[in-house]
This record gives structure tokens, C-alpha cells and sequence, in this order.
């Protein structure tokens, strides 16, 4: 129908700021629904990925500003860290946690 | 040349949009369009998304599902890998990042992702596990 205005186009070429965005986002919602999942079994556990699922959340805000180059490796580095952190808590979970009887359906 | 492995992949449309005055240079290449940047960044999410994916579902096998009669251990043979594949999709995707922002940078063609291969060969595995895991144990223990 009607082609956006140039400016348009050159503030957010191919959307990508937005799309990176909502990628933050959604990798932040993973992080609350492994963090909201975990609560019920073990607080302790739960609570701080909450707490990275709404870091994640606000960094992602920031993802998408113009001339936030510089932190993007920490930023970056903060999920790797998360991610792997999460990992060898579930590997210490699944060696020498209690048992489990399973979820009886 | 940098010039020229761009064009192979598809992206001269997008240099056009590249505006000299904010392409700094230093020692370490040129800062690469944002939205190349922006497409790397996701892709690194996206692979998180993965890892951390691998990693509930490793969990949950191990501590929702129940045990497999006569295997006592069958569900950590099926879990931990899942849970181990997370975490080095986390460390590989991250590293792959790094590479592939450099190679933006100075024009250099990206290598290739390691990940598929990883992801695709383990996952493969560990689904032949879990089928001789399924045989071997015998029904449901009813």
C-alpha cells in the first residue's frame, strides 16, 4: 500500500532493532517460566532466575538503542554465564540431589 | 574482497545503508552495520534459548519422569547428556558470537557454525539411548 517514509526506514532498517528486541524478550520469558517452575520444588533456586529473567528483560529494553555497542559483549556474556550457571546447578541437581519417585500422572 | 564475500551472502542491499560517518575505524576492522551486529546478537539468543530448553528438558526426565523398571539409572543416561549438550550450547554459542562479530568487523567471511552438527550428532544419540532404554526395560512396570 503506502511505502514507510526514508526516515523510517533509516532509524530501524529491516526492523532489526525491534526483532532483537522482542529475542530479549523472549529469552527472558524462558528464563521466568525455568525460574517459575523451580520455585515450586526449590526457592532458593527459583528466586535468583527470576532475577535474571528480569535483568534479561530490562537489558533487553536496552538492546535496541543506538550506540549500545560497547556493552553488548557483557551483556551477552551475562546470558552465557546464566545459562551455563543454570546447566551445572541441574547437573549437581540430577548427580547428588534426592532421588525422585517421578511425577506420578 | 570483504566487499565481495558480502555479495555472495546476499548482502548488498544491506550495505547500502551503511553510513560512513558512523562506520569508525580502528585497529581492530570497522564497526559492521547494526543490523548485522543486531542479527548476530539474535542468533546467540536463539541458541541460548536452545541451551537453556535442553537443559529443563534434561531436568525434567530426571527428576518428573518415572523410573524405568529394572534400569535404575536409565534416566540419568538419558539426562545428564542433555543437560552437558545445554551447557556446551551455551559456552559454543557464545564463543560463536565473539568469532563471528570479529569477522563483521573486518570483512572477513564468518566461519561456519559448528552448532547444527553438535546439536543434530547428540541429539541422535541420545534418542538411540532412549529407544534401547524403552526396549530393554519392558513396559511400563503396571
Amino acid at each position: 500500500m503506502t511505502t514507510p517514509a526514508e526516515d523510517i526506514e533509516d532509524t530501524d532498517p529491516g526492523m532489526a532493532r525491534e526483532r532483537t528486541e522482542l529475542a530479549w524478550t523472549r529469552t527472558a520469558v524462558s528464563f521466568a517460566a525455568l525460574g517459575g517452575v523451580i520455585l515450586r520444588g526449590h526457592p532458593y533456586a527459583g528466586i535468583p532466575i527470576l532475577g535474571v529473567s528480569a535483568l534479561i528483560w530490562q537489558l533487553g529494553r536496552l538492546a535496541g538503542a543506538p550506540g549500545a555497542g560497547r556493552s553488548r559483549p557483557r551483556r551477552l556474556l551475562l546470558i552465557a554465564v546464566a545459562v551455563t550457571g543454570v546447566s551445572l546447578a541441574a547437573l549437581a541437581l540430577t548427580l547428588i540431589g534426592p532421588e525422585s519417585g517421578g511425577l506420578r500422572i | 574482497m570483504p566487499r565481495l564475500s558480502r555479495t555472495r551472502r546476499g548482502r548488498t542491499n544491506a550495505s547500502r545503508h551503511q553510513d560512513p560517518a558512523g562506520a569508525a575505524e580502528s585497529a581492530d576492522g570497522t564497526e559492521p552495520d547494526a543490523r548485522f551486529t543486531l542479527a548476530n546478537e539474535r542468533t546467540f539468543l536463539a541458541w541460548s534459548r536452545t541451551a537453556l530448553a535442553l537443559v529443563i528438558a534434561g531436568l525434567a526426565i530426571v527428576q518428573l519422569l518415572p523410573p524405568f523398571p529394572g534400569v535404575p539409572w536409565g534416566r540419568h543416561i538419558i539426562g545428564t547428556p542433555l543437560i552437558l549438550l545445554g551447557s556446551a550450547v551455551a559456552v559454543i554459542s557464545y564463543l560463536e558470537w565473539t568469532g563471528n562479530q570479529r569477522a563483521l568487523r573486518r570483512g572477513e567471511p564468518m566461519a561456519r557454525s559448528r552448532l547444527p552438527g553438535i546439536l543434530a550428532v547428540t541429539i541422535a544419540i541420545i534418542g538411540l539411548v532412549a529407544a534401547a532404554l524403552a526396549l530393554v526395560s519392558g513396559g511400563t512396570g503396571n
